[in-house]
């Protein structure tokens, strides 16, 4: 792989996208700033705003960079430049990735206060070395993420791969309805479930399991789209 | 370096709708070929092809004696393609196009560039979906033209503009042609193939059904385009015989 190559088109992606960016990032620092000062419907609104930001971003890496090159005609002139496809592709999953985390970090930050936990007075009352909830914070971090990353691995692979709208869109809505109900409504309901998400709260061992899982499911995504990819036989 | 420009062995790609079949094209360095062909024949499937834009079910494509897709990189460094079904990021302008094109290209001339701009009358400044099509078709070979690509492949470069720009066009054209720098580019109009080429290939329904020199087809003068339409023509009395 060209990785000099690979970087200038990543950074293609991100300028053209970077007033689409600006106002993701703007958004979603407004979400943290209502749920860090606001009351009960200040919060409310803080959080809605962190969900439709990453739903949002979601959506509009997956019709700009990933589907628009092809309807606009743009990838002949991207295949047409020093790369193979796979550098493309490569290029395009560092691209969208980049897009999605820088807004969906800030709106994760949001979710961490969607605890019903005062993180602050819990932190000061475990008498823990800072490190210790520096590994906390950051593992939960993680988590979340993880957890979101997950969900936009699978449509952008969707996306990579159908290069079709309609599926895009299909699909995104699948997750959504999964993750809406499924994870969000009926995982912690389940009594099997519940002494390992205890353990999650805990930071217990589930913790690194479910986050290098979710880094293993994203990884075995990746390599999916990118087998798939290879196979391809038209770039225009 | 190799004789040969291009080559194309036993290349065949088939679609649900349509199959190019069994294409042996050779076009030696400082030979230019034209590719005459109604729409749908395979002439710009040929070309991304050569291009490794569209990946060939079977056969072997070569350029300047490197193979695709094993040097695809290389090839894509050496060849300017310049295609009616290309466009650029309609939101930047030229100028920002030709600095991702600069830091791709070992060869890019920014002095050439620069002569290009004036030559072509564009502004670097102007966002690309302001420009018509004749300008977007310009831009396109300004940035294949200004890194001094060893091989120019323009698909249709001037289908659909308007005779000044088709002629400024053909111009410039002409001038790669002195450098021996196009060796292969498909046109509807006959015209641009007998101006450009030294030989012509007529294609339908995704074969080669004839590749002769333009000189030994332009006598007692007839034009390309009625030479195609006997050869079309013979092969569809053929086939209804």
């Amino acid at each position: 792989m060209n990785f000099k190559n690979i970087a200038r088109l990543v950074r293609k992606d991100c300028w053209l996208m970077r007033w689409p960016l600006a106002a993701y990032i703007l958004a979603a620092v407004a979400g943290l700033v209502m749920t860090v000062i606001g009351g009960s419907v200040l919060r409310s609104a803080g959080i809605t705003l962190a969900f439709n930001v990453l739903i949002g971003v979601s959506f509009h890496v997956m019709l700009g960079p990933v589907l628009g090159e092809r309807e606009r005609k743009t990838l002949a002139f991207v295949m047409s430049l020093p790369v193979t496809p796979r550098d493309a592709a490569v290029a395009k999953l560092a691209a969208a990735f980049t897009l999605f985390l820088i807004p969906a970090t800030i709106a994760a930050t949001t979710l961490v206060w969607l605890s019903p936990i005062d993180i602050p007075a819990a932190m000061a009352a475990a008498h823990r070395p800072l490190w210790s909830h520096m590994i906390g914070m950051f593992s939960y971090y993680a988590l979340v993420l993880g957890a979101w990353l997950v969900f936009f691995s699978v449509v952008l692979g969707a996306a990579i791969i159908s290069e079709s709208v309609g599926w895009t869109i299909g699909v995104l809505t699948g997750v959504l309805f999964v993750f809406g109900n499924f994870v969000m409504q009926i995982l912690p309901t389940l009594h099997g479930l519940r002494p390992y998400l205890r353990a999650l709260a805990r930071g217990q061992a589930a913790l690194p399991v479910t986050i290098a899982c979710e880094g293993a499911a994203i990884a075995a995504i990746v390599t999916v789209i990118l087998m798939l990819q290879q196979r391809k036989t038209s770039f225009v | 370096m190799s004789d040969c420009a291009v080559q194309l062995c036993g290349i065949s790609k088939t679609y649900s709708h349509f199959a190019l079949g069994g294409i042996d094209l050779e076009v030696p360095c400082g030979s230019v070929l034209g590719l005459i062909g109604r729409n749908g024949a395979g002439k710009s499937t040929l070309l991304r092809i050569l291009m490794g834009l569209v990946r060939a079910d079977a056969g072997r494509v070569s350029v300047l004696g490197r193979d695709m897709p094993a040097d695809e990189r290389w090839i894509k460094a050496s060849v300017g393609f310049v295609s009616e079904d290309m466009a650029l990021y309609g939101a930047a302008t030229l100028g920002w196009h030709m600095r991702l094109v600069r830091d791709m290209y070992v060869g890019w001339d920014q002095t050439r560039a620069l002569d290009l701009l004036d030559r072509f009358h564009l502004d670097p400044d102007q966002p690309v979906r302001g420009l018509s099509r004749g300008q977007q078709v310009k831009a396109l070979l300004l940035l294949a033209m200004a890194r001094h690509a060893d091989v120019l492949v323009p698909d249709e470069p001037t289908a659909g503009l308007d005779p000044l720009v088709r002629h400024e066009i053909l111009t410039l054209l002409a001038a790669s042609r002195s450098e021996r720098r196009a060796p292969i580019f498909s046109s509807h109009y006959g015209d641009d193939v007998a101006t450009l080429a030294d030989n012509v290939a007529f294609m339908r329904d995704g074969r080669l059904i004839a590749h002769l020199p333009v000189g030994e087809l332009l006598g007692g003068g007839r034009s390309l385009e009625k030479v195609f339409l006997e050869k079309v023509s013979a092969i569809e009395c053929r086939r209804a015989a």
